[in-house]
C-alpha cells in the first residue's frame, strides 16, 4: 500500500471522527490546520488507524508525529515490515 | 531572586549574559559550564539549602536515567526498564508530595477524621512543580527511546537552564538539547534586539499591568475570607480581575523567560496565546499555560485513553467519535480520563482544596465542551449558520466561566470562595455603593425597585478596578500578543512568521523589526516598567 492510499484512509477515518465531509488530508497537513482536531480526537484517530491498518503505535510515535505525512509514512513502514 | 526585582535585571541577569559572551569567545564548554553555574547561584540565592535539596535529586534523576539508557541498549526485557521508569517517577511524585502535600494530607486527614497531627510547615524548594514534571517527562522520554545519548553536563544544563527552572515553560530534552548544541555562545544582534524586547514586554506586563491590579482585588478576596457577603458587581470585579491578573502575571513571566533565554540564543516553547480570546473551554487549555497542558496530554491523558480505547475496541466495544459514539464510550474514553488528568492539574497547582475544585471543575467544563461538540454537530447540520450563533456565545461563556472558577484558585478559602461564586450569580444581592447610587441621581430610584440596595462604601475603588479592568481587557483582547509582535523572529520555538503588517481595529501597523520607531516604543515600555518595580509584588507561580 503506497502513501497515497493510506492518506485516503486517513481522510475517511477522521471525517468519520469529526463529522465534517470537508476534511481533506495531505501530507504537510498539522492538526491545528483541521478545526476541531484537538488532542482528545488525536487519539481516536491514531486507535482507529491502528485498528484498520492493524498496526500498533509506541506512545513516543503517537506523540512526535508532527503533521500527517508522518503518520502515514510511519504506518507504510509498519506494514512493509509485516509483509 | 525574582525576575522583576533590580538585583535580578541589573546585577545577575548581566553579569550572565555577558559572562556567557566572553567565556564563548574562548571555549563553548567554558560558557555551558557557565551557565550551568550562574543558574545554580539563581537557583540558591534565596535560599542556598534549596540547592542541596534539588542536587540530590538531579544526581539520582541523573543515575536512573543512565540505567534506563542502558537497559535500552543492551539486550533487557522491556518489563525492567518499565520497572526502573515506575520507580524513577515513584521518587520524584514523593519527592514533590513529601515537601508540597505533606501538610495537605496531614490537614485533610485532621478535617475528616477529627485528629490533631501537627503540619510539619515544610518549606517548598523553589520551583518543586515544575522541575519534578521536567525530570519525570525526561525518564519518560529516555524508557521511550526519545533520548538516545546524554552526558552529566548535558542534563544540568536541561534540568538547570535558569531562565525556565523556576515557572517554566515546561520543557523537552529533545527540543532543547539540541539547541543547546548549536548556540554560538557569542553575541548576536538579533537574539539581543528580540531577547530584551520580549525581556521588557514581559516585564511591563508584570509590574505595570498585573501588579496593578492586583492592590484592588486583594481587599475583596480578604473581605470574602473574613466572612462578608460580597454582592454582585463586587464579586465579579473580584472574579475578571483576578483572571487578568494571573494572565499578565504569568504571561509576563513567561514572556520574561522566553528573553532571557534568547539572549543564549535559546528559543522556549510558547505557553500563552491570547488564552481568554479563546471561542471554547477545549481552546482556552490549549492556549493557557501550553507547556502544561502539553506535558499533561502527554504523560496521563495520552497514555489512559490508548490503553482504555485499545481495551474497548478489543473487546468488540465501540470506540469514541464518530457516528457511533456511545454513553459507554464517552464515561470510559473521554469523562473519566479529563476528569482525572483536570483533578492532576489542580493539586499540582497547589496543595489545597481550591485548587482541587478548579481543577476538577475546569474538567467538568472540558467535558460538557466534547458532549456538545458530539451533539451539536448531529443536531446542528449547517456548519457556517452554526460558527456565526454560536461563536460569540462560545467566547462569551468560555470567558465567563474561566474568570468565575479562577475564583476557587485565588479564594483562601473554599467558603470564602463559594460565597464569592453566589455573589456572582447574584445571590449575596445587587448592592452598589452609596455614593454610587447617589451620582446616578433618578436612575437609583429605577435601581432601588429591581432590589439594588445601597452599601456603604464610597465606590471609588470599585470605580477605579472597573476602569482598569476595561484597559486590561482591551490589551487581552483586542491587541495582538507579544508572540504575534514579534513572529517574524520566533520569538518561541515554532512561532512562524505571518504577514508583516499588524490589524489593530482598522489600522494596521508594521510588525517589530529592528527600527528607530520600535526602539522609541519599547524604550517607553522600559521607562514605565522600570520606575514601576520594586513595589509590593511577587510572581504567582513563583510558589509552585
Amino acid at each position: 500500500m503506497d502513501t497515497q492510499e493510506v492518506l485516503s484512509k486517513f481522510t475517511d477515518i477522521l471525517r468519520d471522527l469529526l463529522l465534517d465531509d470537508s476534511i481533506e488530508l495531505t501530507m504537510a497537513t498539522r492538526r491545528e490546520d483541521v478545526p476541531g482536531w484537538d488532542s482528545f480526537n488525536y487519539i481516536n484517530f491514531t486507535v482507529a488507524v491502528e485498528m484498520q491498518f492493524g498496526v500498533k503505535f509506541k506512545i513516543a510515535d503517537i506523540e512526535s508525529f508532527s503533521d500527517v505525512g508522518a503518520i502515514a509514512t510511519q504506518v507504510t513502514k509498519m506494514l512493509a515490515a509485516t509483509s | 531572586m525574582l525576575f522583576n526585582s533590580a538585583e535580578f535585571l541589573f546585577g545577575f541577569a548581566p553579569i550572565a549574559v555577558v559572562g556567557f559572551y566572553l567565556l564563548g569567545r574562548f571555549s563553548r564548554v567554558s560558557a555551558i559550564r557557565w551557565l550551568i553555574a550562574v543558574s545554580l547561584v539563581f537557583y540558591g540565592w534565596w535560599r542556598p539549602l534549596n540547592v542541596l535539596i534539588i542536587g540530590p535529586s538531579i544526581l539520582i534523576n541523573f543515575a536512573l536515567a543512565r540505567v534506563l539508557l542502558r537497559l535500552n541498549q543492551g539486550e533487557h526485557s522491556r518489563r525492567t526498564s518499565q520497572a526502573v521508569l515506575l520507580l524513577g517517577i515513584l521518587f520524584n511524585v514523593m519527592f514533590l508530595g513529601v515537601f508540597k502535600y505533606t501538610d495537605f494530607i496531614t490537614g485533610t486527614v485532621n478535617d475528616v477524621f477529627g485528629t490533631n497531627f501537627v503540619l510539619l510547615h515544610i518549606i517548598l524548594p523553589l520551583g518543586i512543580s515544575f522541575i519534578t514534571f521536567q525530570k519525570i517527562a525526561f525518564l519518560i522520554d529516555v524508557q521511550a527511546g526519545r533520548v538516545t545519548s546524554f552526558t552529566f553536563q548535558d542534563y544540568c544544563t536541561f534540568v538547570l537552564f535558569f531562565p525556565q527552572l523556576i515557572a517554566g515553560p515546561i520543557v523537552h530534552y529533545r527540543e532543547m538539547m539540541p539547541q543547546f548544541n548549536a548556540v554560538s555562545c557569542r553575541f548576536d544582534q538579533e537574539n539581543v534586539a528580540v531577547g530584551l524586547t520580549l525581556l521588557l514586554f514581559g516585564l511591563f506586563k508584570k509590574v505595570v499591568l498585573a501588579d496593578k491590579i492586583a492592590p484592588l482585588i486583594t481587599p475583596i478576596y480578604q473581605h470574602a475570607a473574613s466572612g462578608a457577603q460580597v454582592p454582585f458587581l463586587t464579586a465579579w470585579v473580584a472574579a475578571i480581575g483576578f483572571t487578568l491578573q494571573i494572565y499578565f502575571d504569568f504571561s509576563g513571566y513567561t514572556d520574561m523567560a522566553l528573553g532571557l533565554a534568547r539572549f543564549f540564543g535559546i528559543k522556549l516553547p510558547p505557553n500563552f496565546n491570547s488564552p481568554l480570546r479563546a471561542p471554547s473551554i477545549i481552546d482556552f487549555w490549549l492556549r493557557w499555560h501550553i507547556t502544561l497542558t502539553r506535558f499533561l496530554t502527554a504523560y496521563i491523558y495520552n497514555p489512559l485513553v490508548l490503553a482504555r480505547t485499545r481495551r474497548r475496541l478489543t473487546k468488540g466495544l465501540p470506540g469514541l467519535g464518530g457516528r457511533n459514539t456511545t454513553v459507554g464510550a464517552f464515561v470510559s474514553l473521554l469523562l473519566f480520563p479529563t476528569i482525572l488528568t483536570m483533578f492532576i492539574s489542580g493539586l499540582w497547582h497547589g496543595a489545597g482544596y481550591g485548587f482541587v475544585v478548579w481543577g476538577l471543575l475546569n474538567g467538568v467544563y472540558i467535558t460538557i465542551n466534547h458532549a456538545w461538540r458530539l451533539t451539536a454537530a448531529r443536531l446542528w447540520k449547517n456548519r457556517r449558520s452554526y460558527d456565526r450563533f454560536m461563536k460569540p456565545v462560545g467566547h462569551l461563556v468560555t470567558f465567563i466561566t474561566v474568570c468565575a472558577t479562577m475564583i476557587f484558585f485565588r479564594a483562601t478559602t473554599i467558603t470564602s470562595a463559594i460565597d464569592l461564586v453566589r455573589g456572582t450569580l447574584g445571590l449575596n444581592g445587587l448592592g452598589l455603593p452609596q455614593d454610587l447610587l447617589v451620582a446616578l441621581g433618578p436612575l437609583a430610584g429605577i435601581l432601588h425597585g429591581i432590589g439594588v440596595v445601597g452599601v456603604s462604601s464610597s465606590g471609588q475603588e470599585l470605580i477605579k478596578a472597573g476602569k482598569l479592568i476595561c484597559l486590561l481587557l482591551f490589551i487581552a483582547l483586542a491587541l495582538p500578543n507579544t508572540l504575534q509582535i514579534l513572529d517574524r523572529h520566533e520569538p518561541a520555538l515554532g512561532i512562524r512568521p505571518g504577514p508583516a503588517k499588524l490589524p489593530i481595529g482598522k489600522i494596521a501597523i508594521l510588525k517589530w523589526n529592528p527600527s528607530l520607531p520600535w526602539a522609541i516604543a519599547i524604550s517607553a515600555i522600559a521607562a514605565v516598567a522600570l520606575v514601576s518595580i520594586g513595589g509590593p509584588s511577587e510572581f504567582l507561580y513563583w510558589q509552585f
